[in-house]
């Protein structure tokens, strides 16, 4: 008997854009934390001594790269957003069905992804507006960041708020890609996983004090 | 000593014009070394007879009985009471077509995913009875059985966050297939073959590495690292394609 | 309702069936497979062990080769097998497994060099040899003489029933799952095909063919206790014995296995007494050293099934709500001894029992195992009786195993049958012209429909239909267990043709709407008690011993007067008995009746002077 053939499927060119898009939802999450640990860590600077915090940021702008590379954040975040938004639902049917399905499993990393996305959509419409904010009030200032923090008591709980979100979006985001690509096999879940939340802990608690250290500077 | 366990079991007969979605309480007396197995028998045989629900082989290695225990998608026949609080809610598994209570159709999903994969071996050598077999590493096919062991049970599939929204997903158990031929030397389709198959949204680029397929896995398939292998595979695959044009 | 037509009808989607259906469909016909639960479900894929077949590619197997496979399966069915048929199956085998290994199955493969095994709990060499690297492997199974047995891991029936099921696949045999044969239609000389009830529905469904097989396996369910699967409840047997015309071959040959758990009979394997572990009762002594001063726990699978029943029957049983059973303790072999070779034991006892037997005691007790007899069929496996009726597997009396099947040879047969009335399938079909006459399809639909309304409606009565179904499995459990006599027989029958009685008039509890499973059960349970009487009449007039059917009265095998294969018919649906006919073992002798080499010895020789015939 001949047992010939080879799979023939229809091609359909869409389809063959969805590793490509894969790759380019993996990729623009991974500039976001990189961009991010930058951010925290040019912030977090702050902790040191405002001065610091105003020399790096001195730089960015002087070299222009705050000028263009602020926007350019701002595209990759929207990218992100686009292309992570592929796979949020924003039909309700679906949105029913994955809530349900959630509280139903009791499942860890299930719930991971629901705080991921739930987390996302408050990013972006805070994140955008602390851009907007930011970029639209050059330069950067330690002193003028406190000023604003002071002045209205609704920045400090905005940035409060925004700061835990991005963390944990990006820890978690971290923890996923690690293991959606397999780059944490099986025996290394349990370890990538408290080694995420030690991460998000961190991160949380160095932008609090942060936001603390605004708060308290002397005008 | 022996508790008084409730169950509390979806019903719903869909050729049953009066029958509702709803849920029914049932108590029995726990024994020893009960399984969900002996419990729904003992509830269908003493109690309502017209109970659906599948067993097969009750030895956890047929894939029949699948079911939402407390939530959780596993095999009814290997699951103990002893294990479980009195309070027992079972549900069908979603994703499947109900066919009444806990019965579902598994079996129409599965063989329409045969056809999408072409779970088969595809070669252009034809069996020549005369001739000795064509050797082959020990160890090779013993990690083509390792992905070979998958049941069918559909528990993946069941509690994956993806299949539940989009119906085409293939599934934790979908995917494994392909990993399973993608490795076997004796299939001839190459990486651009399964890569038509597995590399789009409904395939492994549509997995968002939920892992509740490799947490539920009563046979403890490899799946995580078999999602993360091919999506690695593919993902080199269609950046080569796209590139390469 | 809905007609469906096909070339070939295949009731059961297990190894054999797919396997005669892939060969017809290779040939050009259109083939469509029933099946009770998806096909891979199948019990087929419950069998770990593994297929015989004589390759002789390992050390341990040297030199085999079908002649020695061929006389295994002689003295292991103790000469009640049909010779030819055992002579194909054997010449067959080897060609079966590389055909399977091009289909893609995982067959563990040779590794060269030096080795070791068990063997009696102690510790021996081997070393595989070069030139064999990366051909199919066997491993040790019983009653064999060299190493034949082809395994995939602990999953061959698994890996081997997911690959025929891709190939059929691929070749587009339907598979109806979810799909339940309850009657042949036929007209007396030709069958056209079943009704069927659809599982998803509860619809009727007809299907016309101009061959029909059936491949349901065994019908280990109208015992109590049995390691087979639930679905094994004889319902292709029963379309059969229904016809009037179709015979049941050798119904009284069943395999019980020592040790099956309490509750849910799941099996665990001979090893455990093999390396050491002991049979305790209710007082948690030992009993088989009384018993068996020689072999003690480690006599043959028969021999120590009888001692525990007789032993339960001494009251010494341990009283659970499941019934009596004993213990098996291997807590003394060790933790590193259970977790390592005898993980799967281990494994099936803390997830089904939660039984730890590192440091508890498994509640084991005999259990049907398989069923020798079925559907009687010639060589070709065509079924005796009517044109048109194939049978393979588990579910046919092909009849290879005769009294006794040995480890690893039904798996084996299946894929080796499948292929071999496959192909007399195929030939059948490529001179055939059928013409379905619809007065018969039509009286047949009407009568199912009726039955189906009778009992939705209590027309002949109440009784619970899972009461009979218990006594019937009672009956059988008492009188036609692992040792018979011709007082328990006679009860058995007795009680049986009560419970006949009450079969006939059940009626539901529920409405019997969709897919009602009590419905399902119902439909089977008249049938099943005329197999459990079919069963206990063949045992009853067999005054022997031989294979697995063991008479404490007639302890001898009697190559005199029973070197014979019993046929039952039930020739009027109205009958209360069977009607038993008797048809010589084998038309050819290529072994002559001997000494099996192991068991009991006592053996009445063919040419013995005659004395009175039994009953
Ligand atoms: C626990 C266990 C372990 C075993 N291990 C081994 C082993 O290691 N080696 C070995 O050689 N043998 C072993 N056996 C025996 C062997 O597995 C079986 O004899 C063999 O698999 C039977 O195959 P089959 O194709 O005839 O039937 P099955 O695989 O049982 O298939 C029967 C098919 O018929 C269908 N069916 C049944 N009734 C109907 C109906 N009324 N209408 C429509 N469809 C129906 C079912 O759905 C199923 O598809 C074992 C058996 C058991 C119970
Ligand atoms: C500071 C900003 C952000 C950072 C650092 C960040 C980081 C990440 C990372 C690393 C991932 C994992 C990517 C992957 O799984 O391939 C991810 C996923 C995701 N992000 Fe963001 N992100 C940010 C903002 C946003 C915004 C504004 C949205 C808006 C909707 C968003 C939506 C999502 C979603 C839905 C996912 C899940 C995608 C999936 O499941 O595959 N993120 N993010
Ligand atoms: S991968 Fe596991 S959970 Fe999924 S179907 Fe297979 S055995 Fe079941
Ligand atoms: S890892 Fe992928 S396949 Fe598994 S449950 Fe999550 S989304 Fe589904
Ligand atoms: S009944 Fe077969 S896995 Fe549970």
């Amino acid at each position: 008997m001949s047992l010939s053939s080879t799979a023939n499927h229809p091609t359909l060119n869409a389809r063959r854009m969805d590793g490509v898009l894969d790759w380019a939802q993996m990729l623009s999450g991974v500039g976001l934390i990189a961009f991010m640990w930058a951010h925290m860590l040019l912030v977090g600077s702050v902790l040191l001594s405002p001065a610091i915090m105003n020399d790096i940021a001195e730089f960015f702008e002087k070299s222009g790269m705050a000028q263009v590379g602020g926007p350019l954040i701002f595209l990759l975040f929207m990218a992100h957003f686009v292309l992570a938004a592929r796979k949020i639902p924003f039909r309700l049917e679906n949105q029913k069905t994955i809530w349900e399905h959630a509280k139903l499993l009791h499942h860890a990393d299930t719930w991971l992804w629901v705080v991921q996305a739930s987390t996302a959509m408050v990013i972006l419409i805070m994140g955008a507006i602390h851009m907007w904010a930011v970029l639209s009030d050059l330069p950067i200032v330690a002193l003028k960041c406190a000023e604003t923090l002071q002045k209205n008591k609704w920045w400090l709980a905005f940035y409060l708020l925004l700061a835990p979100l991005v963390h944990v979006h990006l820890g978690i985001g971290l923890y996923r890609i690690a293991v959606k690509w397999g780059f944490a096999g099986r025996a290394e879940r349990k370890g990538l996983k408290r080694f995420v939340n030690v991460l998000i802990l961190v991160s949380v608690g160095i932008s609090v004090l942060t936001l603390f250290r605004f708060w308290f500077m002397e005008a | 000593m022996a508790r008084s366990l409730k169950f509390n079991i979806f019903r719903y007969n869909p050729q049953d014009s009066e029958s509702t979605p709803h849920m029914e309480s049932f108590v029995l007396e726990e024994t020893d070394s009960m399984t969900l197995f002996i419990a729904l028998n003992r509830i269908r045989e003493e109690q309502d007879p017209s109970l659906q629900f599948d067993f097969c082989c009750r030895a956890g290695i047929c894939g029949s009985c699948g079911m939402v225990i407390n939530g959780r998608p596993g095999l009814a026949c290997h699951t103990k009471t002893k294990d479980l609080p009195a309070d027992i809610t079972l549900l069908p598994l979603p994703v499947f077509q109900l066919v009444g209570d806990l019965s579902v159709d598994t079996g129409s999903w599965f063989r329409e995913l045969y056809d999408t994969v072409e779970s088969w071996i595809h070669t252009k050598k034809v069996f020549d009875p005369a001739a000795p077999e064509e050797r082959m590493e020990d160890e090779v096919a013993e990690s083509i059985y390792e992905l070979d062991r998958c049941i069918e049970c559909g528990c993946c599939i069941a509690a994956c966050g993806t299949a539940r929204m989009r119906p085409d997903f293939l599934g934790a158990a979908g995917i494994n297939k392909v990993g399973r031929f993608l490795i076997d030397p004796r299939d001839e389709r190459t990486e651009q073959d399964y890569y038509e198959i597995i590399g789009t949204d409904m395939g492994i680029f549509g997995c968002m590495g939920l892992l509740a397929c490799e947490d539920v896995c009563p046979k403890h398939m490899p799946l995580q690292n078999q999602l993360g292998f091919l999506r690695r595979k593919m993902g080199i695959t269609a950046l080569k394609n796209f590139f390469g044009k | 309702m809905q007609t469906i037509y096909t070339d070939v009808l295949v009731i059961g989607a297990g190894l054999a069936g797919e396997r005669a259906a892939i060969e017809a469909a290779q040939a050009g016909f259109s083939a469509i497979c029933l099946s009770l639960v998806p096909s891979r479900r199948s019990h087929s894929s419950a069998a770990m062990g593994g297929m015989q077949a004589a390759l002789g590619n390992c050390a341990k197997g040297d030199g085999d080769c079908p002649d020695v496979h061929f006389s295994d399966t002689v003295k292991g069915s103790d000469w009640g097998c049909d010779q030819e048929v055992a002579r194909m199956f054997a010449d067959n085998a080897p060609i079966e497994m590389r055909r399977l290994a091009h289909w893609g199955v995982p067959w563990g493969r040779v590794v060269p060099g030096k080795g070791s095994y068990f063997k009696g709990g102690k510790l021996y060499d081997k070393e595989e040899k070069e030139e064999n690297r990366g051909l199919i492997n066997s491993r040790d199974f019983g009653g064999t003489a060299k190493w034949r047995t082809c395994y995939v891991s602990d999953g061959t029936g698994h890996s081997v029933l997911y690959t025929v099921d891709n190939v059929c696949a691929k070749l587009g045999v339907e598979v109806h799952d979810k799909t339940e044969a309850i009657s042949l239609i036929h007209d007396g000389a030709t069958c056209f095909g079943a009704v069927a009830r659809c599982l998803r529905t509860g619809e009727l469904r007809v299907y016309l063919a101009k061959a029909s097989v059936i491949a349901t396996g065994g019908f280990g369910r109208i015992y109590p206790g049995t390691t087979n699967a639930v679905i094994c409840d004889g319902g292709g047997h029963i379309t059969a014995l229904n016809t009037g015309i179709v015979p049941m071959g050798n119904m009284e040959a069943v395999q019980f296995h020592p040790t099956g758990i309490v509750p849910t009979e799941i099996l665990v394997t001979e090893g455990c007494r093999g390396d050491g572990g002991t049979l305790l009762d209710v007082n948690e002594e030992r009993f088989m050293h009384v018993y068996e001063p020689e072999k003690q726990e480690l006599a043959s699978r028969d021999v120590v099934a009888r001692w525990m029943t007789h032993h339960i029957r001494q009251g010494k049983g341990v009283k659970s709500p499941y019934g009596d059973h004993l213990w098996l303790d291997i807590r003394h072999l060790g933790e590193k001894h259970i977790t390592g070779k005898l993980r799967e034991v281990y494994e099936i006892c803390t997830s089904f029992l939660g039984v730890d037997p590192i440091h508890q005691l498994i509640p084991v007790r005999p259990t049907h195992h398989y069923s020798m007899g079925g559907v009687r069929t010639n060589k070709d496996g065509a079924a005796y009786g009517l044109g048109g009726l194939f049978s393979v597997g588990e579910a046919a009396c092909w009849d290879m195993h005769g009294f006794n099947r040995l480890g690893g040879n039904s798996l084996a047969e299946t894929v080796v049958a499948g292929g071999i009335v496959g192909k007399k399938i195929a030939e059948f079909l490529q001179g055939a012209e059928v013409t379905f006459n619809s007065a018969v399809i039509d009286a047949e639909v009407k009568k199912q429909q009726e039955r189906i309304q009778n009992v939705i409606r209590c027309k002949a009565g109440t009784e619970n239909v899972y009461k009979v179904r218990a006594a019937m499995q009672d009956a059988l459990f008492k009188g036609a267990n692992i040792f018979r006599t011709k007082e328990g027989l006679t009860e058995c029958i007795a009680t049986l043709q009560e419970t006949l009685a009450r079969a006939r008039k059940v009626g539901l509890k529920s409405n019997g709407l969709g897919v009602n499973p009590e419905l399902s059960a119902a439909l089977k349970i008249e049938g099943q008690v005329k197999m459990a009487l079919m069963l206990s009449c063949g045992a009853l007039n067999r005054t022997e011993s031989r294979g697995s059917h063991n008479r404490e009265d007639f302890p001898a095998r009697n190559d005199r007067d029973w070197l014979s294969r019993t046929l039952a018919y039930w020739k009027s649906e109205t009958d209360d008995l069977p009607t038993l006919k008797y048809e010589a073992a084998t038309q050819v002798f290529h072994i002559p009746p001997g000494d099996r080499g192991y068991g009991k010895s006592e053996i009445i020789k063919a040419d013995a002077k005659a004395e009175s015939k039994g009953e």
